[in-house]
């Protein structure tokens, strides 16, 4: 076991862990934040994407005792976030979710496409959105959503 | 009675937004893996690493005998007969844990348990397994040669079933003028729902019973084949499913996993917990498609279809899964081929083959993708060999709608519905001509273009006839709903089926929002515990808003109508003279509210009318007046373009129009088509399981199974057209599974349109860039000699 | 999908983690982005004892403009590339590069250094830093040594990395503005490995390399001479391509002729 402190959402978090403890395991076993889920554990699906000190991560690819004084967002952490606040609201208008399984991880990787490119085009968004696998919706609605969102965020005249 | 969709209210059409989306855009949704249990530990199974062999010896790690068991840790563990009723299908007994024999790569061996999936694996390593190696079968057609190697020392031969299916006149096909036969193949892959099966088991010594979080599409049938395989009586057991992940049919089979993880539950003392990986379910859970045909079609000379003949071969797997195997595949891949066509004769032999691979199981449109692509791309054979468009020909032999309700040569009804003017419209979407222009304006070295379409049906809401024809062992007949109106006037529904992301708290609140007057968010529709719900069968077949919205919308219907009664005796009215509207009764004089209503029935039973029972809580069941199934259909057409140097394709324009009758919410059935056609795309051009000589699949993780993104599937342009259906409520058919099915034909016929001058044939699914490059080189060389 | 246990350790500097090595020699792996490593460790396919963090030492993320040549650190970022926050002295060729690399999570950790040393026969960094002439920069304890690409690149997930040996950085001679580039993808999907890598780049030297086509990336020693002089290039490739591929498989060849003859195609400006 190895002590690692962090911040998980904003909080200081100080646990012991197994070296080979991923992030994602640590994040939803020992800090019972569940929002990230896990799909691959091999860096495919996007499912467990985080913020990693502001940037975007797979967080079973990432050993927990690597993150030692990292500042790690889930989307738990991002509940009082203005630009998420939009970009969900876009997702229920855009029917952007079926079983919600992959959408945390879409979240994770329209925010941050968004706060790099506040106006991307489709084929921008579709970039961004590839690697994040969702077997329900067919993406239309989740392409649809972060347009909207952006749209929203900063308004064309 | 019949609801009237459009009487009043509104709620039915109307594209609410999701009940479902807030918890999940939280990051607050419940799956299996989130539960979290005082003393959960994690579970790791021992997989195969060989796909055909007999177990000589299994070790236990030293000092951990207790925490590793192997199936002779439980004698009393029951094996399920499974796969259809039929004394002709061969039992292929499923062990929760292998026992004498491993018949696929992956099947489990034994259970590691230990405080973390880490430990558990470490454990598992350590397991000494010693298998004698026997020769693997891995070609279903193979398979049924008197030489192979057989899975199954008792059987005769490889087949759990071969049957024929024959009907029609067929001795006119012999001398039709045009007789083409073709060979299709689609490929075996897996599932893939995004969140992978789960259980967390453990025994509540309070209530004695065990308690079960399943990712399931359906508690109360999976309670009933783990009761028996447990021997544990139905009322000790409570299966929770909680928030599920997608399922798409591959968690509507009962796999040994989960016996096993219940097994260890009840000798632990602990809760237990089991996440498939990736890995796993690449490897062991529910396989699916791998269709071989070999077919040859008939027509006259003006390119009329007279007939179907051949044989089908499904690669079914070691096993058949409880409760119904694999074998509807067979039976409807063939049922399925003259598709909506008038086809007059048809002769089938079908073979449903054990071969070393792991037990198939029902995936999104369960064999018609395999079948629509066999009879879609023969249509488009026999216009190429004719000369004319692939249109016209359909044009030609799609059944009129003057001609429904039609009897297809198969046995199916085809109830209602306009499949030419479904043609018409997506073609006129794709605008063939402007195709055709662009095609012949096209230079040398630049992409090919070509488009395709494929028309389908999607049998639906079928019932009692339909499955017990099918001689399944859980007949779906029905689904059920408990309506309650609680003391204020606020309403919770339970239903039997599952919702794991067809919206059903969305959907299903509008029906009863519909019947009873009131705004859906009054209504909570509760699902998936057996503890609280009525008996049901889950969601899968396109279903459940047939049998589940009937099941709500009917008895809804009888609660309005006992609080009607209330209402009028409350206002003194007649009963006839009052009308509810808005969470009131109301009538000429005066209204009364649901709430007072409902305060009366339940906890003021004396302001009742003289005689009436107590509470506004119902319970129904309902099915279709015709339980042969309503039809869906459509017609999907896609425009490609081919890079004939690297057989890559590029979807340019993908376009539907379809029917599913009445909608009760057109963005859920936008979001199903959209979903649906994703994953058809996935099995036309990504996805697949392939197998070497011995039994190894090629593809366990996601570098090596490819998996569709948003730049990979494009936004689908949909046109709908509503037929409602005759015998159902609100004239509503089923819509799950369509937009999987035309998917694989239709690119396959758009990539063959795109090379018709070599004339070339894609009958293979995924037609990958190598398929691809390869079907034009076998054309050319062909051409050539 | 877990990893088997293993000890972590995360050196405050370059000397030290080359010490951490050199004592742990052949039980010890280096963890950069751990982008490649994770998923083999998840998989339980690349066991190890000791677990040695290098991604926040400083010195691997060094930039340094040597004049004509470019020092580029090896635990750079691919996003560090995409984003422009390193220079490309491939005139856009190594941000195009990084841009085609798996999904942005990915190349924000990911590093050019580790997909060097991961040596995958099908990934881009190796035939890209080949084709741009790089040359590794490899410390040992006490050691440094320079290596072209051609020579650290042995073979699938191979490279001649010694024991403990860290690759440091790439020094990259800056291509001149008239230096035209060609980096031709061609992948099952988007963000995933290349079936057939093709890079060119035709300036003062010519060098057309191609991954996909054998145990690592090549440079097509015919078909960049032709190149270079104004010879029939396309007419090389074959040949150069018979060399390469182990296995006769029409398809994939005539995949990696198509890739090429891209490469080359856009690179003389067609
Ligand atoms: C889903 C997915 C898709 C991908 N697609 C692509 C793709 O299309 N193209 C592509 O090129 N790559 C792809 N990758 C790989 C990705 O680019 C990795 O980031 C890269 O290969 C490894 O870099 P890393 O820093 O993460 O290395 P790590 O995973 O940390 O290490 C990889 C190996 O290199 C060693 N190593 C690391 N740094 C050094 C060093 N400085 N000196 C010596 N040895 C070192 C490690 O010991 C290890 O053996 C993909 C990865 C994933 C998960
Ligand atoms: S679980 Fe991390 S990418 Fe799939
Ligand atoms: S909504 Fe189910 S995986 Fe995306």
């Amino acid at each position: 076991m190895t002590r690692i402190s962090l911040h998980v959402n904003g909080t200081a978090v100080e646990r012991d862990v197994e070296p080979r403890t991923s992030l994602a395991d640590f994040l939803r076993e020992s800090c019972a934040l569940t929002a990230t889920h896990l799909g691959c554990e091999h860096g495919a699906c996007g499912a467990c994407t985080v913020l990693v000190d502001g940037m975007i991560a797979r967080s079973c690819l990432k050993f927990a005792v690597m993150c030692e004084g990292r500042e790690v967002v889930t989307l738990e952490g991002l509940a009082d976030d203005a630009l998420s606040d939009t970009i969900k609201q876009a997702f229920h208008e855009s029917h952007a979710l079926q079983c919600g399984f992959c959408t945390p991880g879409m979240l994770m990787a329209a925010r941050d496409l968004l706060s790099r490119n506040p106006i991307p085009s489709e084929d921008q968004v579709r970039a961004a959105l590839a690697g994040h696998i969702c077997r329900c919706t067919g993406y239309s609605g989740i392409v649809h959503a972060i347009i909207l969102a952006s749209r929203r965020l900063i308004p064309v005249e | 009675m019949s609801g009237d969709a459009h009487s009043s209210g509104g709620w039915i059409g109307a594209s609410l937004l999701r009940k479902e989306d807030a918890r999940h855009l939280a990051g607050k949704a419940m799956f299996v893996a989130d539960v979290r249990l005082p003393g959960l530990q994690d579970i790791a199974f021992v997989r195969s690493q060989i796909a055909h062999g007999r177990i000589v010896s299994m070790a236990k790690p030293a000092g951990a005998e207790s925490r590793v068991f192997t199936i002779a840790d439980f004698p009393s563990l029951h094996v399920l007969e499974a796969g259809p009723e039929l004394d002709a299908f061969r039992q292929s007994p499923y062990p929760a844990l292998a026992s004498d024999k491993v018949r696929y790569v992956g099947q489990a061996m034994a259970a590691c348990v230990a405080p973390t999936r880490a430990l558990a694996e470490d454990l598992a390593e350590l397991v000494q397994v010693d298998c004698s190696e026997l020769p693997a079968v891995v070609d279903a057609i193979a398979a049924m040669s008197p030489g192979s190697a057989r899975l199954f020392e008792s059987w005769a031969d490889n087949a759990y079933i071969t049957r024929t299916i024959s009907a029609g006149d067929l001795s006119r096909l012999k001398d039709a003028p045009i007789r083409l036969r073709r060979k299709f193949r689609m490929n075996r892959q897996a599932t893939v729902s995004l969140e992978t099966r789960g259980v967390v088991a453990h025994w509540d010594a309070r209530l004695e019973e065990l308690v079960v979080y399943l990712s399931t599409q359906g508690g109360h049938v999976m309670r009933l084949g783990l009761a028996r395989a447990l021997g544990l009586p139905e009322n000790q057991i409570r299966v929770i499913a909680p928030d599920v992940g997608g399922g798409f049919g591959g968690k509507n089979r009962l796999l040994p996993e989960e016996i096993a993880v219940c097994a260890i539950a009840l000798k632990v003392g602990h809760p237990v917990r089991w996440i498939e990986d990736r890995r796993e379910h690449l490897l062991a859970s529910v396989h699916c498609r791998d269709h071989h045909y070999d077919l040859i079609v008939s027509a006259d000379s003006e390119g009329h279809l007279l007939g179907i003949e051949g044989d089908v071969h499904i690669d079914a797997g070691a096993y058949a899964l409880w409760p119904t195997g694999s074998f509807m595949e067979a039976s409807m891949a063939a049922g399925n081929l003259p598709g909506p066509y008038r086809i007059k004769a048809l002769s089938v032999n079908t073979f449903t083959v054990a071969t070393n691979k792991a037990p198939m199981g029902p995936y999104r449109g369960v064999a018609r993708p395999g079948a629509c692509f066999a009879i879609e791309r023969l249509v488009d054979e026999v216009a190429l060999h004719m000369g004319i468009e692939p249109y016209e020909l359909r044009k030609r032999n799609l059944v009129t709608r003057e001609e429904m309700p039609y009897n297809t040569v198969a046995g199916l009804k085809l109830d209602t519905g306009d499949y030419h003017d479904a043609l018409d419209t997506a073609a006129a979407m794709v605008d063939i001509p402007a195709v055709r222009r662009r095609q012949a304006e096209r230079k040398p070295g630049e992409p090919r273009i070509g488009v395709g379409f494929a028309v389908y049906t999607e049998q639906s809401g079928h019932g009692v006839v339909e499955w017990s024809k099918r001689k399944s062992r859980v007949v779906p007949g029905y689904e059920s709903a408990n309506v309650r109106m609680l003391p204020d006037g606020s309403v919770t529904i339970h239903v039997g089926v599952q919702n794991h992301g067809q919206g059903h708290e969305t959907t299903l609140a509008q029906i009863a929002a519909h019947e009873l007057s009131l705004d859906p968010s009054q209504i909570r529709i509760r699902y998936g515990d057996t503890a609280t719900t009525p008996f049901g069968f889950g969601s899968f077949a396109s279903r459940s808003i047939v049998f589940a919205g009937g099941a709500v919308g009917t008895t809804t219907r009888r609660l309005a109508e006992k609080i009607r009664l209330i209402g009028a005796h409350f206002l003194q009215a007649d009963p006839k003279d009052v009308r509810i509207e808005n969470g009131h009764v109301i009538s000429q004089s005066g209204s009364v509210a649901f709430s007072e209503i409902a305060l009366a029935a339940n906890i003021r039973q004396e302001m009742l009318p003289q005689g009436m029972d107590p509470l506004l809580d119902m319970t129904g069941t309902y099915e279709p007046t015709e339980s042969a199934g309503v039809f869906s259909y459509g017609t999907h057409a896609v425009v490609v373009e081919v890079d004939e140097a690297t057989g890559g394709v590029k979807i340019l324009d993908y376009a539907v129009s379809e029917d599913c009758g009445t909608m009760i919410n057109p963005m859920i059935v936008d979001g199903q088509v959209q979903g649906g056609i994703s994953q058809g795309i996935g099995t036309g051009l990504y996805e697949e399981i392939p197998f070497n000589a011995e039994g190894q699949p090629l593809a366990t993780t996601f570098a090596d199974y490819m998996m569709p993104c948003a730049t990979e599937i494009p936004t689908v342009r949909i046109a709908h057209s509503v037929t409602p259906a005759k015998v159902t409520e609100y004239g509503v058919k089923g819509v799950g599974e369509g937009g999987a099915i035309a998917p694989p034909a239709a690119l396959a016929n758009a990539v063959a349109d795109a090379f018709r001058d070599c004339k070339a044939s894609f009958n293979e699914t995924p037609l990958t860039p190598r398929r691809v490059w390869d079907a034009v080189q076998i054309a050319r060389a062909g051409a050539a000699s | 999908m877990k990893p088997s246990p293993f000890d972590y350790a995360r050196p405050a500097s370059l000397d030290l983690a080359l010490a951490t090595m050199a004592e742990h020699a052949d039980s010890a792996s280096l963890i950069a982005g751990g982008q490649s490593l994770v998923p083999l460790l998840n998989l339980r396919m690349a066991p190890s004892e000791l677990i040695v963090d290098i991604s926040r030492l400083l010195e691997l993320r060094e930039i340094r403009d040597l004049g004509d040549r470019v020092f580029l650190g090896a635990g750079l970022t691919h996003a560090m590339f995409e984003d422009g926050v390193a220079p490309d002295p491939g005139n856009g060729l190594m941000r195009k590069t990084a841009e085609n690399i798996a999904y942005r999570a990915i190349r924000c950790h990911g590093t050019i250094g580790g997909s060097v040393a991961m040596a995958d026969p099908a990934a881009d960094w190796p035939a890209v830093l080949l084709a741009l002439g790089a040359v590794a920069i490899l410390r040992s304890e006490g050691a440094e040594r320079r290596v072209t690409m051609n020579d650290l690149l042995v073979g699938t997930y191979e490279t001649s990395l010694h024991q403990g040996e860290i690759i440091v950085g790439f020094e990259i001679a800056k291509l001149p503005p008239t230096a035209r580039t060609s980096y031709i993808k061609f992948n099952k999907k988007v963000g995933a490995f290349a079936t057939s890598l093709a890079v060119a780049v035709h300036g003062e030297t010519t060098r057309v390399v191609i991954a996909g086509a054998g145990s690592r990336a090549r440079i097509l020693r015919k078909t960049s001479e032709a190149l270079a002089t104004g010879a029939d290039a396309i007419a090389c490739i074959g040949g150069d391509l018979d060399e390469i591929m182990s296995e006769p498989d029409a398809y994939l060849r005539q995949l990696h002729v198509t890739t090429i003859t891209r490469a080359i195609g856009e690179v003389l400006g067609a």
